[in-house]
């Protein structure tokens, strides 16, 4: 038994988890302090977007540990798991995040319609993240209707709209090109930087992991964290 | 553009069909599944016409009942056969007693061997109901041994229950139901000519039935249409225009269709066999029946392949096919109503010219009927897209389940229109259906006059039974709560050849209070009624004026020219002879002279014959009716035994009726099963969305209701506007047959709910794939 690093937010210990006879994850570590942002590297199939559904509550590891701010992740219910996914995480994926037939600015407001909030309040807040995200004047599209950049940048909005202490994000440039995913990149982490909110980005570009504090290497399963290797 | 050129993207799509991998092959085998169901349905419907052509040739070839043909001689090739059908709970049986004459005596059709006295060849469904644990009373009353089943050849269906049994001695007399014959058949099968509003009602089955299957083969080819658009994006990379892009689609949509006919041709010899080893609603067939039409197959053969193809050119011009995706019109233009009108107007319009011209002004133009018909249903499958689109767009605030789902179809209302049609227009029919035949069931029921709280089965013997036996049989019978069974005989004022003859009627105190109201009765007493029940002169004073208490009357006198002498036994009235009311609701037509048995002479007793019993039933035994048909056919075995009831309905009106409830069922089925695929396709579809939803928190039940708003708004609206072309066109077929329109609410509802009930087994059904899907596993993309 480990103990988690001091003043980490999230913390995971020997994760295992198995598809059939592959093993996505193998006895993989991971920690990240608030205001972190954590890049997740590796080839395809190695497991870093196992690692990023474990770690987010989505998907439950067969074992080991996982703690988010001194509670463990893994003793929870998924009613519990739902509810910390709505209120403290935050999720970026590459594609099919946007619900196509609601406009963008009702597309960020929905992580605040399911905590509860009434329409016009979420409306509201959503339009000032969109604003910070220089989205505000497609509030009225439809994804369909909108760029590739200009969605994923709405799906940052919608990501953070909540106020969340931890942004996942899941390969969030990788249907880009160099110009909009740099500018994603750098409205997102500043956008979490700001609000103080760590960030775990998976990724396979060096350009994309560039922006993170820190470098997590995932090979057939494990992790090894590049910073303290160096 | 060439043929050839279409020819060859037709054949390039559905080339790319075959080749397109796993994606290409679940497509069509969504389509050609589908359209396949609905091929093997109008296979099925194309070869009713057979199937009613055969029954009807087996009818008449085992037809026996001859009474206006004069009897043959007894010679080498006559037999005597007599109908002794019977009833088992609710289930006829055709039975016959039969008796040759000859060795050249005809064998019954479908019967190898004559049964000797004390056997039976019976159909197999019988033997196998004979068998059965549950069939204890029913062996009591067929006791024979069985030594042969009956043929297809003899039987109308694999599920008719008949028997033949062997008899020796049968009694050809004047009145005794049984006949000589040297042959059966029906002398005389010309068919009857078809009442028209029966035949209007049967045009408006089959239109009402195959109009939901066309609109469910439409759906059908545009199963997975949208996993279709994004590998023609690919098409368009490498330089097809958009037309060929269309064509190449339709290709595809050529195959599946062409497979479903092979896969439907499955289906159909599948459950023809099926078919030929069930019964539905009473009602079963012989799998050679089957048989299509080969003019209709060959109609089919062509008419899907072809409309699958138009159906998909048109499905296509509201999709933008590019060459790096697929747009679906963005800003779609709003639909127009004007056109959408037209449909249902030119069906008014064709049935417009037949209002008001009943049964009696001759037939009604088949061709308007149906034309009038259909363009009415198809008219729902137009105007329904833009109700949709009109009232969705309307919509807004409310929970996000209710958000997610209105924005979901303000953005494709097309597609929920599309998939509630079929359902919309099988209510509208039914509802249209529904009216004609509440309307006219009164021209097609007749009253019977008689009531069944009072007597619940009466028993007419084919020839007369001594009183005495009757009542000691019935009076212990389980079940029987009364019988009355009054004995006629005839009186006279003389021994022999009286001037004044009259029929008279003994029975008990209770079987007379069934024919007259008496003040009061005792064994002993004589009435005489004032009238006669049923006479069209009902005044009964030259009777009165014959019975004077103290004049000698003679029962059963003789007649010098009749075969048999009478008993002549001399009867004085007696003195208590009372004046009473005849009850205008008797039990027997004739009632003059009432006669309790202790007012007679002993002698006259031999003479006391009863021709049926009347039985009042106690509800609360289980098979009393099974009980007293045992007893009967101890009794008589050739009696006739049936239930009372108030009302008798035309056969073919309710055969109508039946086919009708049997198909419905059918294209219901249909129905829901095409609800239930394009519901999943759409899941499927959305199942990355359905996972990051959940991913970033969504609750389950959200994304459940959603979807529930998503199916209920359109059903809704569906039903609403099926209701209202359900009324209209019922009240124009109720005003084409000359009858009040008048609503009947209850059936209106019970059609809309039954609409509403396949969408909700289909809603329930696809929430376990949708909980599936909405599973966090839905994110990986590896």
């Amino acid at each position: 038994m480990t103990t988690s690093p001091p003043g980490s937010l999230l913390t995971a210990h020997d994760l295992r988890k198995a598809y059939g006879p592959t093993h996505a994850l193998d006895g993989a570590e991971f920690s990240i302090h608030p205001g972190e942002v954590v890049a997740i590297m590796g080839p395809s199939g190695s497991g870093k977007s196992t690692l990023l559904h474990c770690l987010a509550g989505i998907v439950p590891p067969d074992s080991g540990s996982i703690t988010y701010n001194g509670h463990e992740l893994t003793k929870m219910s998924d009613a519990q798991r739902s509810a910390l996914r709505r209120s403290g995480f935050g999720f970026v994926f590459q594609f099919g995040q946007l619900v196509p037939e609601l406009t963008c600015v009702e597309n960020v407001a929905l992580p605040l319609r399911l905590n509860g909030s009434s329409r016009k309040d979420a409306e509201r807040t959503a339009l000032g993240w969109m604003e910070r995200l220089e989205v505000d004047d497609l509030k009225a599209k439809r994804p369909g209707e909108v760029s590739g950049g200009q969605g994923q940048r709405v799906a940052v909005a919608r990501a953070l709209v909540t106020g969340p202490r931890l942004l996942f994000a899941d390969e969030p440039t990788g249907a880009l090109d160099s110009f909009n995913g740099e500018r994603v990149m750098e409205l997102l982490t500043e956008a979490a930087r700001s609000t103080n909110a760590a960030v775990v980005l998976v990724t396979h570009e060096a350009r994309v992991a560039a922006y993170a504090d820190r470098e997590i290497v995932v090979r057939d399963g494990q992790s090894r964290d590049m910073e303290r290797a160096v | 553009m060439s043929p050839r050129q279409w020819a060859r993207d037709l054949v390039m799509g559905a080339r790319f069909a075959v080749t397109g991998g796993r994606e290409g092959w679940v497509r069509m085998t969504l389509t050609a599944v589908g359209v396949g169901l609905g091929v093997a349905l109008l296979l099925l419907c194309t070869a009713l016409p057979n199937v009613f052509a055969a029954r009807t040739r087996v009818e008449d070839a085992r037809y026996a009942n001859v009474y206006s043909q004069k009897v043959p001689p007894k010679a080498d090739n006559t037999f005597l056969i007599a109908q002794a059908d019977t009833t088992w709970h609710d289930d006829d049986i055709l039975g016959r007693f039969v008796e040759p004459e000859g060795k050249r005596a005809p064998l019954p059709p479908g019967v190898d061997a004559f049964p000797g006295k004390g056997e039976m060849v019976v159909s197999p469904a019988l033997k196998d109901l004979l068998a059965s644990d549950d069939a204890k009373l029913l062996r009591e009353r067929l006791p024979y041994k069985i030594t042969g089943t009956i043929g297809e050849s003899g039987l109308i269906g694999s599920h008719e229950l008949a028997y033949y049994a062997g008899a020796s001695g049968l009694k050809l007399t004047d009145f005794s139901p049984v006949h000589r014959l040297t042959e059966y058949g029906h002398p005389d099968s010309t068919p009857e000519k078809t009442d028209p509003v029966l035949l209007l009602m049967v045009l408006v089955v089959f239109v009402v039935l195959l109009t939901p299957v066309a609109v469910f083969i439409a759906a059908a080819v545009r199963f997975g249409g949208e996993r279709r658009d994004r590998r023609l994006a690919a098409l368009r990379l490498v330089g097809s225009d958009s037309r060929m892009t269309r064509r190449i689609a339709a290709g595809e949509a050529l195959a599946g269709a062409l497979l479903g006919l092979v896969i439907g041709t499955g289906f159909f010899l599948l459950g023809r066999q099926a078919l030929g080893s069930t019964e539905v609603l009473g009602v079963s067939v012989w799998p050679s029946y089957l048989d299509p039409s080969p003019a209709l197959a060959a109609l089919v053969a062509v008419a899907i392949p072809a409309a699958a193809v138009l159906v998909t050119l048109l499905a296509m011009r509201g999709v933008v096919v590019e060459p790096l995706g697929v747009v679906r019109a963005a800003k779609q233009r709003r639909r127009r109503l004007w056109w959408r009108l037209l449909p249902p107007l030119a069906g008014l319009a064709m049935l417009y010219p037949m209002i008001g011209k009943g049964r009696k002004s001759g037939g009604f133009n088949q061709y308007l009927v149906i034309g009038g018909v259909l363009l009415l249903l198809i008219g729902i499958t137009a105007l329904l897209p833009w109700v949709v689109e009109a009232v969705v767009v309307r919509l807004g605030k409310g929970a996000l389940s209710w958000q997610l789902a209105v924005r979901r179809l303000q953005l494709s209302s097309g597609t929920a229109a599309r998939m509630v049609n079929g359902i919309a227009v099988a209510v509208a029919g039914a509802i249209a259906l529904q009216m004609l035949f509440t309307g006219t069931q009164s021209q097609y029921t007749k009253a019977t006059g008689k009531d069944p709280g009072r007597v619940q089965m009466q028993v007419d013997f084919s020839d007369r039974k001594p009183l005495s036996g009757v009542e000691r049989e019935f009076t212990g019978t389980k079940g029987v709560r009364a019988a009355v069974a009054p004995a006629t005989l005839e009186y006279g004022d003389a021994r022999r050849n009286p001037k004044n003859s009259n029929g008279l009627t003994v029975g008990n105190c209770t079987a007379l209070r069934e024919l007259a109201t008496l003040p009061s009765c005792k064994d002993g007493d004589v009435f005489i009624t004032r009238t006669r029940s049923h006479y069209t002169s009902p005044s009964n004073a030259d009777e009165i004026a014959v019975v004077k208490p103290g004049r000698q009357l003679y029962i059963d006198p003789s007649y010098d020219d009749a075969t048999e002498r009478g008993i002549e036994v001399p009867w004085t009235v007696p003195a208590n002879v009372r004046v009473v009311d005849a009850r205008k609701d008797s039990l027997q037509d004739a009632n003059g002279l009432l006669v309790t048995p202790a007012a007679l002479p002993a002698k006259a007793a031999p003479a006391l014959f009863s021709d049926g019993v009347y039985l009042r039933l106690d509800p609360s035994v289980p098979d009393s009716r099974e009980y007293i048909r045992n007893v009967v056919t101890r009794i008589d075995p050739l009696a006739r035994t049936y239930s009372w009831s108030a009302t008798q309905e035309d056969a073919k009106y309710t055969s109508i009726r039946t086919g009708l409830f049997v198909g419905s069922a059918f294209v219901l089925a249909l129905i829901g099963a095409s609800l239930l695929v394009s519901q999943l396709e759409q899941l499927r579809e959305r199942r990355k969305l359905l996972s990051a939803l959940v991913a970033f928190g969504t609750r389950r039940r959200t994304l459940s209701l959603s979807v529930l708003w998503q199916t209920a708004l359109p059903v809704g609206l569906g039903l609403i506007l099926a209701t209202t072309v359900g009324i209209t066109l019922g009240s124009v077929l109720l005003k084409m047959t000359r009858t009040p329109v008048a609503m009947d609410w209850a059936s209106v509802l019970t059609m809309t709910g039954v609409g509403a009930a396949v969408v909700g087994v289909v809603t329930l059904l696809s929430l376990p794939p949708l909980l599936r899907m909405m599973r966090p596993e839905g994110l990986r993309t590896e």
